[in-house]
């Protein structure tokens, strides 16, 4: 069928980038052609090797926990009471409150930039870790809001006519049922920040850079796979991630299916 | 829920929100009708930078270049969309979940590593261009990269998933029955499609085209990592003010045009995700 052909080969562009960098990673060759000229381990010896390679990488990591972390606390909250209160403006808060999604980052980026060299907090670990979770807790409103929309009031209700007061009602039931989206939302939020480029491209200095800004002036210097070594790295992580997302919360639901 | 118990809830992210989005946000507008140049609150207000904007050819050519790159880009991806959500939406294949997977993994590897494939791939001693040139098919390389060309594919890559999901969301809500009914009354697939499934599908194609618009728009790394430098769009004068020359008041100026544009396209999105949902759930 033609469909089937069609639908086939739009897959394989999705795929082929991501594919020919893990491809490339391996490769021994420096430019690397087809068939791969062979089986090396190098790039990753030569990432591993690279003092600021591994300060981005550990800067990355760090910065991503605490995102992750930061963000699902104050995104589980705004979800709970935006799914649960019924009251006027709620449309509006809800479109408030994920703006930061809709926005070109590069403007809350040159935003931020601004106000933070104002404050005279420009090019620090605070401006930069506060732009992250302005932008990845959107993400965890969003995927705790889909877990709470399912869940029945009553439960919490039986809970508490059972004599458990509220906030034990809320810790031991609510946040039994609605764990999944949280978590999703953390490992969501670590994603976004690690990969984050747009938005920490002008919170950063040359002693604070994130792994996707090295690589990005890694590469516009140079081309060897050093960088598809870092790259198939960054693509384990989403691997992890997708499957952390499958594993608690569905893929289906998660995408809205 | 109280009343108070649901601010205390809401407070820390619309807080947050408000001392880190929303003021620098109004302080950027504000900036760009200053006259001081650099990291000073502005004591007098000005239009001139906006003047400089649309006065001067390059920068009107450089907003052109980008909207026009965007409606390429945009085609593009619905083209290549269609298909794949159409698929999507009624497969009842055991790989869908796969499938799925296969959509969305390039929205969660970083922007930087897609762009670098689409490098390896395209450059002159990359892997298509190298492979042809060992082989002898090829005496030079192929223009496949620093041009428009190489921008619009590796864009067309990255925001295809959001046209995907915005097609697949009212396709599958297309109601098989309604299908089957012009089917029974005689309609060929192909009249059934122009005349049921196109129409029905046409939120769907006007909410994903306008979210890839303006993410097309909007975007920096690929233009700067793709097109080398030779393809001008609007983030980068944003940049390059605001980073380098340090002019802020135009940089300012810059990103709210764009900031405009954008946020025109988000209510329309916003107007037409919404009608779409009343109109079909």
């Amino acid at each position: 069928m033609i469909l089937r052909g069609v639908v086939t080969l739009v897959y394989a562009f999705l795929l082929l980038p991501m594919l020919v960098v893990v491809i490339a990673a391996f490769n021994s060759g420096t430019f690397f052609t087809f068939p791969p000229q062979g089986f090396s381990l190098r790039w990753f010896a030569n990432f591993f090797a690279r003092r600021e390679f591994m300060q981005a990488l550990r800067l990355s990591t760090e910065l991503a926990l605490w995102t992750a972390a930061l963000s699902t606390l104050a995104g589980t909250l705004a979800a709970i009471a935006l799914v649960r209160g019924r009251f006027r403006g709620r449309a509006a808060m809800n479109a408030f409150v994920t703006s930061p999604l809709l926005l070109p980052q590069i403007l809350t980026g040159v935003a931020l930039l601004q106000f933070f060299t104002l404050l005279k907090l420009q090019q620090t670990y605070w401006a930069l870790l506060i732009g992250h979770v302005v932008v990845t807790t959107p993400y965890v409103v969003r995927t705790v809001s889909a877990t709470l929309t399912h869940f029945d009031l009553a439960l919490e209700e039986a809970a508490q006519s059972l004599g458990a007061g509220p906030v034990r009602a809320f810790l031991e039931i609510t946040l039994g049922v609605i764990k999944p989206g949280v978590v999703a939302g953390a490992i969501f939020a670590f994603a976004i920040s690690f990969d984050n480029f747009t938005l920490s491209l002008f919170l950063t200095s040359s002693r604070l850079t994130p792994l996707p800004i090295e690589l990005f002036a890694y590469l516009k210097y140079s081309f060897d796979p050093t960088a598809a070594a870092v790259s198939a790295l960054a693509i384990g992580v989403a691997l992890l991630v997708i499957l952390g997302i499958a594993r608690f919360v569905g893929l289906a639901e998660f995408t809205g299916f | 829920m109280t009343a108070r118990a649901r601010l205390l809830l809401l407070l820390p992210f619309t807080a947050l929100l408000g001392g880190f989005f929303v003021v620098p946000l109004a302080l950027m507008a504000l900036i760009s009708v200053s006259r001081e140049s650099f990291g000073e609150l502005p004591t007098s207000l000005t239009l001139h930078h906006y003047a400089r904007f649309f006065s001067d050819a390059y920068y009107l050519g450089v907003l052109w270049e980008t909207l026009a790159l965007g409606a390429v880009v945009t085609a593009a991806a619905l083209v290549l969309g269609y298909p794949l959500a159409y698929h999507l939406a009624r497969t009842r294949s055991r790989a869908k979940p796969l499938l799925l997977v296969a959509v969305l993994s390039p929205l969660l590897v970083g922007i930087v590593v897609r762009c670098y494939g689409w490098m390896i791939l395209l450059a002159d001693r990359g892997l298509i261009n190298g492979t042809l040139i060992e082989r002898g098919w090829l005496a030079a390389p192929l223009p496949l990269m620093y041009n428009r060309f190489g921008v619009a594919v590796a864009l067309v890559h990255v925001f295809l998933p959001f046209m995907v999901l915005s097609l697949t969301g009212v396709l599958k809500r297309l109601d098989p029955h309604v299908l089957e009914a012009a089917m029974t009354l005689g309609a060929s697939p192909a009249r059934t499609f122009l005349e049921i499934t196109l129409p029905l599908s046409l939120p769907g194609i006007l909410a994903g085209s306008l979210l890839v618009f303006s993410l097309a728009i909007s975007s920096f790394v690929v233009p700067v990592l793709l097109g080398g430098f030779k393809v001008q769009v609007l983030p980068m004068i944003v940049y390059e003010q605001v980073l380098s020359v340090f002019d802020w008041p135009f940089g300012a100026a810059n990103a709210f045009v764009l900031l405009v544009i954008s946020i025109a396209l988000i209510a329309v999105y916003i107007r037409v995700t919404e009608r779409a949902l009343r109109g079909i759930v």
